[in-house]
């Protein structure tokens, strides 16, 4: 039996980069699933690809009426959620002199705020006994220069999981965070506001930090994911799954 | 599933409890398992349950003529290997003031440089995609009233996945740590009466005992290519209760 079958999964950020990859396998391994992202034609591509038994929703996590509408669309479909992927998030370089309000504000209301409403408003129709995956990376135990507020959020991240372990457990929802090192993601070069050559510079760091000698790609991040969304790890929760090819552990 | 078709793979302490429960698994998923253990009774019922793709080799984690003598007969049916679950550990409680030179020699004998020459012997044998998994536990990070030496050398244990990933760099091998938390083994559930096993449960969110089979999925997700970006880290699998 594959190890999602029949499962209804919601991946916010689901249009590119690791949502995209875990949407696919998620789909592979027999789930339902909703993708919400910003852009119509991201979206449009990313149900192309995954092929199957994938419902789009545009929208935005830090807006509270677009989180609403997803979950509006989820409860008509499918009646209910197996699995929540709060994977939406955004950083950008922003040198702790130099950084704006602005800056502070966009990139704490989608990572903090935005994943905080995701789960809220996905709790009455989310199924007991259900797996819950919070979006987080390896920086939130490491420093990230220039990205400070980024490292930041994705330590709130991880604190949520703590907290929600316990409030969840009466009703069988176990929470994880899943933590990501460096990742073959579009993200870095077109989303961060790095130089092409910036980018290119960043992953040769990268690559000479981590023990693996290589970042890692989105299916393996996906690979993860699925282990924690699928009963394979029923005895898992309030844990933190660094997926980073040893880039923070050692 | 079937993810570790055609994989060789060690089992430390695989006569009974988690190392049993991940033969098992590992079997179902297609691998040929090797459990090492030091009662030949246990490991003889073990092999007869778990069939032609199981082999046992009797001995001792702290001897390393016993490790030797476990690997050539890897290399001599095998070839090569391609998964090793450090997994024998032993741990017996002596409260602060009463611990005796004997007692951490003992336990650190056995949990870590038992580990540290299982790993070792194991690598000629190992190459590109091969994966390491030692069991650590909760008491690593927590630590658990009158199991000093216990907990101290599962910290260690841990630790030994962050030197290795770097000392494997560029083999293709990965490592690292499976951390259980209160798990109802055979031995536990007799240690601890069904008061007992209630009374660890309680200590977690999860509310209850891991079957050893939960931990066993861990270690398959470990084993196998699904876990391939992962090294030196840790997977705990303790019901959350090293993790609030």
């Amino acid at each position: 039996m594959k190890a999602l079958e029949g499962k209804i999964a919601v991946i916010t950020g689901g249009s590119s980069g690791i949502g995209l990859a875990t949407a696919k396998r998620f789909v592979e391994e027999g789930a339902q699933v909703v993708i919400i992202g910003r852009r119509e034609k991201a979206l449009q591509e990313a149900a192309a690809l995954i092929g199957k038994n994938v419902t789009t929703v545009v929208g935005d996590v830090s807006r509270l009426e677009d989180l609403d509408r997803l979950y509006a669309t989820v409860n008509e479909k499918h009646g209910h959620i197996d699995i929540l992927f709060a994977n939406a998030g955004a950083g950008t370089v922003a040198p702790l002199a130099a950084a704006t309000e602005a800056h502070f504000d966009q990139t704490f209301d989608v990572n903090v705020k935005g994943l905080f409403f995701t789960v809220q408003k996905a709790l009455p129709i989310f199924k007991d006994g259900g797996s819950i995956i919070l979006n987080s990376s390896v920086s939130n135990v490491m420093g990230l220069p220039a990205f400070s507020a980024y490292a930041a959020s994705k330590a709130a991240v991880r604190s949520f999981s703590r907290s929600w372990t316990q409030e969840l457990k009466d009703r069988n929802i176990r929470v994880n965070t899943m933590s990501p090192g460096a990742i073959e993601t579009p993200a870095l070069a077109t989303t961060t506001g790095l130089t092409a050559e910036q980018a290119e510079e960043a992953v040769a760091q990268f690559a000479s930090q981590i023990p693996m000698g290589r970042r890692g790609r989105p299916a393996e991040i996906a690979s993860a994911l699925t282990f924690l969304a699928s009963d394979e790890s029923s005895y898992i929760t309030g844990i933190d799954l660094a997926v980073d090819g040893g880039w923070a552990q050692v | 599933m079937s993810r570790l078709n055609g994989k060789t793979a060690v089992i430390t302490g695989g006569a009974t409890g988690i190392g049993l429960a991940a033969a098992r698994r590992f079997i179902e998923e297609g691998a040929f398992v090797f459990i090492y253990g030091r009662r030949q009774q246990a490991l003889d019922a073990a092999v007869a349950e778990l069939g032609p793709n199981a082999r046992t080799v009797k001995g001792s984690v702290s001897d390393e003529a016993d490790l030797d003598r476990l690997y050539a007969a890897v290399k001599a049916e095998r070839g090569s290997l391609d998964i090793v679950f450090a997994n024998a550990g032993a741990g017996s409680p002596l409260p602060l003031g009463q611990i005796t030179a004997k007692h951490i020699d003992d336990t650190f004998d056995t949990n870590v440089k038992g580990t540290i020459f299982t790993v070792q012997k194991a690598l000629p044998l190992m190459g590109p995609g091969g994966s390491i998994i030692l069991t650590g536990s909760s008491a690593g990070t927590t630590g658990a009233p009158a199991f000093t030496a216990y907990s101290a050398s599962k910290a260690a244990v841990r630790n030994l996945a962050r030197t290795w990933a770097e000392d494997l760099k560029g083999t293709g091998i990965r490592v690292n740590v499976l951390s259980p938390g209160a798990t109802a083994t055979e031995l536990a559930k007799e240690a601890l009466g069904e008061e007992g096993q209630k009374a660890y449960g309680a200590m977690t969110p999860l509310e209850r005992m891991a079957d050893p089979a939960e931990i066993a999925a861990a270690a398959a997700f470990l084993a196998s290519d699904d876990s391939s970006f992962m090294t030196a880290s840790e997977v705990a699998v303790d019901g959350g209760l090293a993790q609030l």
